[in-house]
């Protein structure tokens, strides 16, 4: 009895303990403070930059202190968010890539309408004529060309404006390789094994939804979303691809990495490489020296001579959040502040959005994009309209394996087309 | 009796608490989500009831995985046992230095998959194809990750080098523990080494059997992470006229499922494979069970 007595005792000691415990975690949840807002970021790739700015607005702002968290590494943002939201810790600001993002996250996005950046861009995210995102920086492409390369095989890039004169430049480089010192005239990849579903189904397959029309023309793809092709417009797309296939690097094309793919380009061992300017970075890292430019993705017929701009990421904010006026307030220094203005360009190295940013970025790619922006008639980027998982599960495969057998043209379109047919029911 | 009773659950209190906590409570609730359309953070679910397991068994990508990895598993038992049997009847032989061979057989199973998926692919993408250039040999010049016949075979053989050493060492404690006067009873009635083999060892050894091949079946069925950084799915291939990814197997379509927001589904399927992989490894376990001996 008495030992059973002794074990009652010690329980009641561990419950006494555990309760004590979590009444001080209560205890410090509840204390008064200043504001804190958290935002949750994806890029890597600033992570320093933006922490710094974040500090440096904290401190100038007294009783706001804005904590900057980075998912680093390529890690699923999607599914850290939704860990995030299941534990009750949705930061203040956050990202989203495209409609499919706002789509699955609508109940904790704010309006920001009546915010004062807003006329100072094109790239606001916009719902239904409401403004609800904030355009993190413009990304964009062509095709990047090494413009020594070219000269030296005696190709003007300012000549490629039309897929028959990219077929003629292709055609010479390839019977130049040897003496060129190249293995391949284009690096560009389109396997699922090497992750680069993306630059096929996405970034190349973006020329079909939206090159040679208006910036906003979103026609060709709010009908794919229907479930149609517009089958005159694919197949000159789909000649296009095909010739960019027959003329890459197989090795690359066919299992590569993105290291692969651009380490070929800035070692000079091929001369066209089908990337965005996000690649300036990488450039600078590998000591690149050549000079380098944008060509444009000319598919059709005509002649077409735009380049590909959108805004890759949107800032959210939390509409549910108590600091939501605050966070606004952050997102608008960015925009308006020259400290701002500072961090995106110097800082992090992006191309903003916004038109009253005067500095320029120093990579080649970027500046080249910048200089078509400033000329206009580009074209829009429309891959987040679509479903999610489109790029990866539906268009990655088909891509892939055209770029296995790039004579089976028709097989392409076929498989394209029932893709297509199968969109409204995703 | 009664009082050590209550000293039982207290004892057992807190793994009950956490098993039902972190693995019972959640495998309901993804039994519920399943039959669902909820995609992850919407506070509306709704019941769909069958809806989402109706559709899985017409869409051409989750066959393929489906029978993608039936058929990895079954290369994998055969491959992954035959090879380590091999290597614990080397390692528990008379043979010089075995202790090095049993350590390092077994050092691959350290390395964690998501490693060894990116040295592998990095010796067959580059190395193989690379020593195909120089030697001329042109089987060897495409890697054997990028043609959807070859890659599944791929596969197995690095998940072969991996785990082969690991189920060597349950080989090779089994092999131990058979008395030795068996063995040489055995040889002195005229038995040579494979009859021995054959007739004594691996019926003494049928509970090593029971257990190995449950491992490697459970493990090649659910097998990801080498899956992601080995292959991450790919080639392309086509099936049942629709491209799918050659060598996605099931735990990365539920994944891919998953990170393109459609839970409910991904969960579903998730549930099929669960029920598959119980299905499967009942009747393994019953029929290894039969044929195990008492000493």
């Amino acid at each position: 009895m008495k030992k059973l007595a002794l074990r009652i005792v010690t329980i009641a000691a561990l419950a006494v303990v555990l309760a004590v415990g979590a009444s001080c975690a209560k205890k410090e949840a509840d204390k008064p403070k200043d504001i804190t807002i958290n935002m949750f970021q994806l890029k890597v790739e600033i992570k320093d930059a933006l922490d710094a700015y974040a500090a440096k607005y904290s401190a100038a702002s007294p009783g706001t202190t804005v904590k900057v968290e980075t998912l680093g590494g390529g890690g699923d943002y999607g599914g850290a968010l939704k860990a995030k939201v299941q534990a009750g810790q949705m930061p203040d600001i956050f990202m989203i890539e495209g409609r499919g993002g706002y789509d699955i996250w609508k109940d904790y996005i704010a309006t920001l309408d009546g915010e004062p950046w807003i006329k100072d861009t094109d790239l606001a995210f916009k719902v239904d004529g409401k403004v609800v995102g904030f355009p993190v920086a413009i990304e964009g492409y062509g095709l990047a060309y090494n413009a020594d390369i070219l000269a030296k095989a005696g190709i003007d890039p300012n000549t490629l404006t039309t897929r028959a004169a990219y077929e003629q430049a292709f055609k010479t480089l390839e019977a130049k390789k040897r003496e060129l010192g190249i293995d391949a005239p284009v690096a560009m990849a389109a396997s699922v094994a090497g992750g680069m579903w993306w630059v096929a189904g996405q970034h190349n397959l973006a020329c079909y939804w939206g090159g040679g029309l208006a910036f906003d023309d979103t026609s060709v793809i709010q009908n794919a979303l229907k479930g149609q092709l517009d089958e005159a417009r694919f197949a000159q797309y789909a000649k296009y691809v095909q010739l960019l296939f027959n003329y890459a690097d197989k090795k690359i094309l066919l299992n590569g990495s993105y290291d692969d793919q651009v380490g070929s380009f800035a070692q000079g061992r091929t001369a066209f490489l089908h990337q965005g300017n996000w690649v300036d970075p990488n450039m600078k890292q590998l000591g690149v020296t050549f000079k380098m430019g944008y060509a444009p993705h000319a598919f059709l017929d005509t002649v077409q001579t735009g380049l590909y701009l959108f805004a890759p990421s949107w800032y959210v904010v939390n509409s549910q959040s108590p600091n939501a006026a605050a966070a606004k307030a952050f997102l608008n220094s960015i925009a308006s502040s020259a400290d701002g203005h500072d961090y995106m360009v110097n800082g992090a190295g992006m191309i903003p959005a916004f038109k009253s940013v005067t500095l320029k970025p120093s990579g080649q790619l970027s500046q080249a994009l910048m200089a078509a922006n400033a000329k206009g008639g580009n074209y829009g980027v429309f891959f987040g309209m679509l479903p999610d998982g489109a790029g990866q599960n539906v268009f990655g495969p088909i891509f892939d394996l055209f770029a296995q057998s790039p004579s089976k043209i028709d097989q392409f379109t076929a498989d394209m087309k029932k893709a297509i047919a199968g969109l409204p029911n995703k | 009796m009664k009082q050590n009773r209550l000293v039982n659950v207290l004892f057992l209190a807190p793994s009950v608490f956490a098993f039902v906590m972190i693995i019972i409570v959640p495998f309901l609730f993804g039994l519920f989500y399943s039959m669902t359309d909820w995609n992850g953070v919407s506070s509306e679910v709704r019941f769909v009831g069958f809806n989402n397991f109706r559709s899985l068994f017409t869409a051409p990508d989750f066959l393929y995985s489906f029978l993608i990895t039936v058929g990895y598993t079954i290369i994998n038992i055969v491959l992954v046992n035959v090879v380590s049997f091999i290597l614990s009847l080397i390692v528990t032989s008379k043979i010089r230095m075995r202790n090095f061979y049993r350590a390092g057989f077994f050092v691959p199973y350290l390395i964690g998959g998501i490693v060894l998926g990116y040295i592998w692919q990095f010796i067959l993408n580059s190395i193989v194809v690379q020593l195909g250039v120089v030697t001329a040999v042109e089987v060897l010049q495409t890697s054997f990750l990028s043609r959807p016949n070859t890659v599944i075979w791929a596969m197995s053989a690095v998940n072969t080098w991996q785990y082969a050493g690991y189920i060597m060492l349950i080989y090779v404690a089994s092999i131990q523990s058979i008395p030795s006067s068996l063995m040489e009873a055995a040889s002195v009635d005229g038995a040579n080494y494979v009859s021995r083999v054959f007739h004594i060892l691996i019926p003494m050894m049928a509970n090593a059997f029971t257990i190995s091949l449950f491992l490697t079946l459970t493990t090649s069925f659910k097998q990801f992470d080498m899956n992601l950084t080995l292959t991450n799915g790919g080639p392309a291939t086509r099936f049942l006229e629709a491209p799918v990814k050659a060598s996605q197997l099931l735990a990365m379509n539920i994944f891919n499922t998953a990170t393109a927001n459609r839970m409910a589904e991904a969960q579903a399927k998730a549930v099929v494979l669960f029920i598959a992989l119980v299905f499967v490894s009942l009747i393994q376990v019953s029929v290894n069970k039969k044929k195990e001996v008492e000493m």
